[in-house]
């Protein structure tokens, strides 16, 4: 024996190549058509020759597969098969793959013997697919198989493989090509996956198979056959020859000794053509009669390890409607780095996990702005239940919620949330927020409830990132403001007038172990610092939480009000311009590297090169509907805060629930007369009339008359000077050590 | 021929041309028929070895999941004529491209995705990975910072889009001197060895020759 690698014919197996509209499309055809029916189905692939090299060989099925009628890509050559889909994955575990095997490869060997494979054949290259599709979780589990019949003995080379540039001359090539394709042309083909070959010094013939024995005559011990060769090694021959021998075997051992064999590659770059590449050379047919059973067959593929076994593919990314709406809502967001802001640093927002305080109007509009960031982690507290003038204003309601009694806003707006957005993780309480000069101690049982509510709340400040304060009174965002504070968490504040609004940061307090005594003393008000350098600059551990401009504390805001007051009745735009503005200003400071340390922006940064990407990352945004005016005040934390204050702090931290309980159980004062305000108003009544301070605010700044500092159109220091008051501005007292505003506009 | 406004008809008379080109040359371009309508599309199929960082993909032996029979079991015959073939299947990376027409924009809208051999798709970023490097800077601005996710209209199955709001800003330039020196110019050919290359599609040259021949 010679160069044993010579000696013994091998062939190089399909590949499947199942394309993603295949299961695409043949999950249609499960859901709409097949259901439970698993009996066989007809489905067609192609092969094709041209690749370039490296490719391994492949047969293809596309969503066209499942439509016998479909036209074959140009040059590639049509391959017929079997779908077995079965109904369970238990069926397709059990379903004898032997039997399959050997159904399959009976066919081909009545098509050899009956010589209808001569006629057609691609009846020689019949392929057998088993799946089953897990429609719930898009798995797809599939086992491929393309039956080779086996000859009892290895097929003897005579003559191993070349390039065909080896055997015939660029002259006998190009004649080749042309006969090739003639014969295409004039059978309407786009390929012929076997044909017969003869050829001299000038000229080359082929014929259909089912000619041979005309085409044949005269030839004496070898013919030549071509095969349409979808495999790209230079030692060995693609798949479809396997059955094709067979073929050669049976048909002609008896009348000739050997066989010339031209694996056709036909592949064109750049515009050039070339067969050359094909591989040609000549084995012995063996000599063998042939029982009437038929022969063994191979076929079934092997898995990506090499083992006999089926494969699994995991389409839920592409088809799995879930997985494709968090994709394209992520590929949405992206579009905005990469068009127009590259530094943006989408993760930062993507990830916060938000804290909503109030499913209300304000609630529901913040949810679906953060929503639209792409914010996936939000949680919703909220004890009220849906009511029917809801569902106008609260876009997270519809009519039915409001039915029986109305749905509790918090699990009704995680709810919808979910349904808008699948890949949110959306949860929500149903429970109250305990609030100063609301009493808890009526029984033990509202005190133990009470006690329960404040460890919940505290829990789920803990497990957030950002808490938004979306509350419709004041005093329910007490409680929050002080836990918040005291975990350092980044609180977004938003309120609502009539037709002003409020949207704030609170000053994020330094950690705990650098020391939090840094708070903005009042001597900062000293004359020399006034003037637009003293609110420029602040850094977001010294701004000034919602409380910090308020010189009274907490209390009952709803008692002696009118219902307009207690309502809280707004134009109808107004809290969906200030849900927007408050997810937008969180997201500003998230996109600053100091993030809730940021310094504060104001009006005057307007012209200045912006801090962040976005631009400005302000303290507050104050807007007035009426003029449709947005001012950015900044204001300092006050040293005498009822929330945020050192001293506030402390006693919180220390005393825990017993503190929050008392402040829970006594009117303001017990607050005030803690932080000093109470003081404070008492040297301030007294100092009024040495050293007033004038604000000029606008009337319609605030629905709570209590907070003075808000919205001036201007302010200024005018201590020392006689009161210039111009006509309807009240001239408010006590502000002389008081730092509240800053701005122009 | 329409100036300013690109239509259906011209569109599809460019693919024709286009694809005609293709044919001579060999590669791969189609146009394809919706099946109950009259719309269609051009495109091309096209396989690559994955180079670079793009992570090959072995796909899963369903033997992984428990109650699959091992091998042995199977009592399947043994083969002695297959080659063994390396893992070459694993690391092949299969590019589509479909050019359709977009009413709404009145241009040209490439659609691309790209799979392993047993359908399983790549990621945007994966598909970057193989882009050769000269082409990444271009990436981040131009038309190409465009790239959604969307449904194939006549398909139904998800593909990236070049989005084609940009398209008849910059294609307006691009025809602007050819026009003034009235040189024959396919658009489609213009277009796509603009967009293509960001996403590995590369047009032979022969295409711009074959077109200025046509005068």
């Amino acid at each position: 024996m010679g160069d044993p690698g010579l000696s013994k014919l091998q062939f190089a197996p399909f590949n499947s190549a199942l394309d993603v509209g295949f299961w695409h499309e043949l999950t249609q055809k499960k859901l709409n058509e097949y259901r439970l029916d698993e009996t066989p189905k007809d489905i067609k692939g192609y092969y094709y020759n041209g690749d370039s090299a490296g490719l391994p060989t492949r047969l293809t099925l596309e969503f066209s597969a499942f439509d016998m009628s479909a036209p074959t890509p140009a040059r590639c050559c049509p391959a017929v098969g079997t779908l077995h889909n079965t109904n369970t994955l238990e069926a397709f575990k059990t379903a004898d793959k032997k039997l399959l095997l050997e159904q399959s490869a009976n066919e081909i060997w009545e098509a050899i013997k009956s010589g209808s494979a001569l006629e057609n054949p691609m009846l020689l290259n019949k392929f057998l697919l088993l799946t089953f599709a897990d429609l719930k979780k898009y798995h797809f589990y599939y086992w491929f198989c393309c039956p080779a019949l086996c000859l009892p003995e290895s097929i003897p080379l005579i003559q191993g493989p070349v390039g065909l540039d080896q055997r015939l001359s660029p002259k006998q090539i190009q004649a080749l090509e042309r006969a090739y394709d003639d014969l295409c042309q004039a059978e309407r083909v786009t390929a012929l996956p076997y044909f017969l070959i003869k050829y001299d010094d000038n000229t080359v013939l082929v014929s259909l198979l089912k000619h041979y024995s005309d085409f044949f005559q005269g030839q004496r011990t070898k013919i030549t056959v071509g095969v349409y060769d979808p495999c790209n090694l230079a030692q060995y021959p693609g798949w479809p020859l396997r059955n094709f021998l067979v073929l050669a075997a049976h048909r002609w051992s008896g009348s000739f000794q050997s066989v010339e064999v031209l694996c056709f590659r036909d592949r064109t770059m750049q515009g050039v053509r070339d067969v050359a590449h094909s591989i040609i050379f000549e084995v012995k047919l063996p000599e063998m009669a042939f029982s009437p059973d038929c022969p063994k067959a191979v076929g079934w593929e092997k898995n990506q390890k090499g083992g006999m076994g089926p494969r699994m593919v995991n389409l839920s990314g592409c088809m799995d409607p879930k997985r494709l709406a968090e994709s394209s809502v992520d590929l949405n967001l992206k579009l905005m780095c990469w068009r127009l802001v590259p530094t943006l640093d989408l993760d930062k927002v993507v990830s916060v996990k938000c804290l909503l305080l109030g499913a209300g109007t304000l609630g529901c509009n913040v949810a679906r702005t953060l929503m639209g960031w792409g914010v996936r982690h939000v949680t919703f507290v909220d004890n009220a239940k849906i009511s029917y003038s809801n569902p106008v204003r609260q876009p997270l309601y519809e009519f039915e919620d409001c039915l029986a009694g109305g749905k509790p806003k918090a699990l009704a707006a995680a709810e919808r949330l979910q349904k808008i957005f699948p890949g949110v993780n959306a949860s929500g309480f149903n429970m109250s927020i305990p609030m100063p000069g609301h009493p808890v101690n009526f029984s033990d049982v509202t005190l133990e409830q009470a006690r329960r509510d404040v460890e919940q709340l505290e829990q789920l400040i803990e497990s957030h990132d950002v808490i938004f304060l979306l509350m419709d009174t004041r005093e329910s965002r007490w409680l929050p403001a002080v836990i918040a504070a005291s975990k350092r968490k980044l609180v977004i504040n938003a309120a609502l007038g009539f037709d002003t609004f409020v949207v704030m940061r609170h000053g994020l307090k330094k950690p705990k172990q650098q020391g939090a005594g840094d708070l903005c003393p009042s001597h900062l008000l000293a004359p020399a610092d006034l003037g637009s350098s003293l609110f420029a600059n602040i850094p977001g551990y010294k701004l000034g939480c919602y409380f910090c401009n308020d010189v009274v504390a907490p209390g009952d805001s709803t008692r002696d009000r009118t219902l307009d007051q207690q309502c809280t009745v707004s134009r109808p735009g107004l809290a969906v311009i200030a849900g927007a503005l408050a997810v937008e200003l969180m997201v500003s400071v998230l996109q600053h590297p100091e993030g809730g340390y940021a310094i504060a922006s104001s009006s005057d940064d307007r012209m200045n090169e912006p801090p962040t990407s976005l631009g400005l990352v302000p303290h507050q945004i104050r807007g007035f509907l009426s003029r449709f005016d947005n001012v950015l005040p900044v204001s300092l934390a006050f040293d005498k805060c009822t929330a945020c204050s050192p001293k506030v702090l402390d006693q919180y931290e220390r005393e825990g629930f017993a503190f929050l309980a008392k402040v829970f159980n006594s009117s303001h004062s017990f607050l005030e007369d803690l932080t000093g305000l109470t003081l404070l108003h008492q040297e301030t009544q007294a100092a009024e009339e040495r050293t007033p301070c004038v604000i000029y605010t606008h009337p319609s700044t605030w629905p709570w008359q209590l907070r003075p500092d808000v919205c001036g159109v201007y302010i200024e220091e005018t201590r020392g000077r006689k009161q210039p008051a111009p006509n309807d501005t009240p001239v408010l007292p006590y502000f002389s050590s008081f730092p509240v505003y800053l701005f122009w506009c | 021929m329409e100036d300013e406004f690109f239509g259906e008809k011209c569109f599809q008379y460019y693919c024709a041309e286009f694809i005609k080109h293709s044919q001579q040359i060999g590669d791969g371009w189609e146009w394809k028929t919706a099946k109950d309508c009259s719309d269609g599309y051009m495109c091309k199929t096209e396989f690559q070895i994955k180079n670079g960082t793009t992570p090959s993909h072995l796909g899963t032996p369903a033997s992984v999941h428990t109650g699959f029979p091992t091998e042995e079991n199977l009592e399947l015959p043994v083969d002695d004529s297959e080659v063994m073939e390396s893992a070459a299947a694993s690391k092949v990376i299969k590019y589509e491209y479909h050019v359709l027409y977009s009413c709404s924009y009145q241009v040209p809208v490439l659609y691309f995705r790209a799979s392993f051999l047993d359908g399983k798709p790549l990621s945007l970023t994966d598909i970057w990975e193989g882009v050769h490097e000269c082409y990444k800077t271009r990436l981040l601005q131009g038309p190409w910072d465009t790239i959604t996710q969307q449904e194939h209209p006549i398909l139904g199955q998800p593909f990236f889009v070049l989005h084609p709001c940009k398209t008849n800003e910059f294609m307006t330039a691009v025809l602007k001197h050819p026009q003034k020196i009235n040189r024959n110019v396919n658009y489609i050919t213009s277009w796509l060895s603009i967009m293509g290359p960001v996403v590995g599609l590369n047009l032979p040259l022969s295409y711009a020759k074959a077109t200025s021949q046509d005068e």
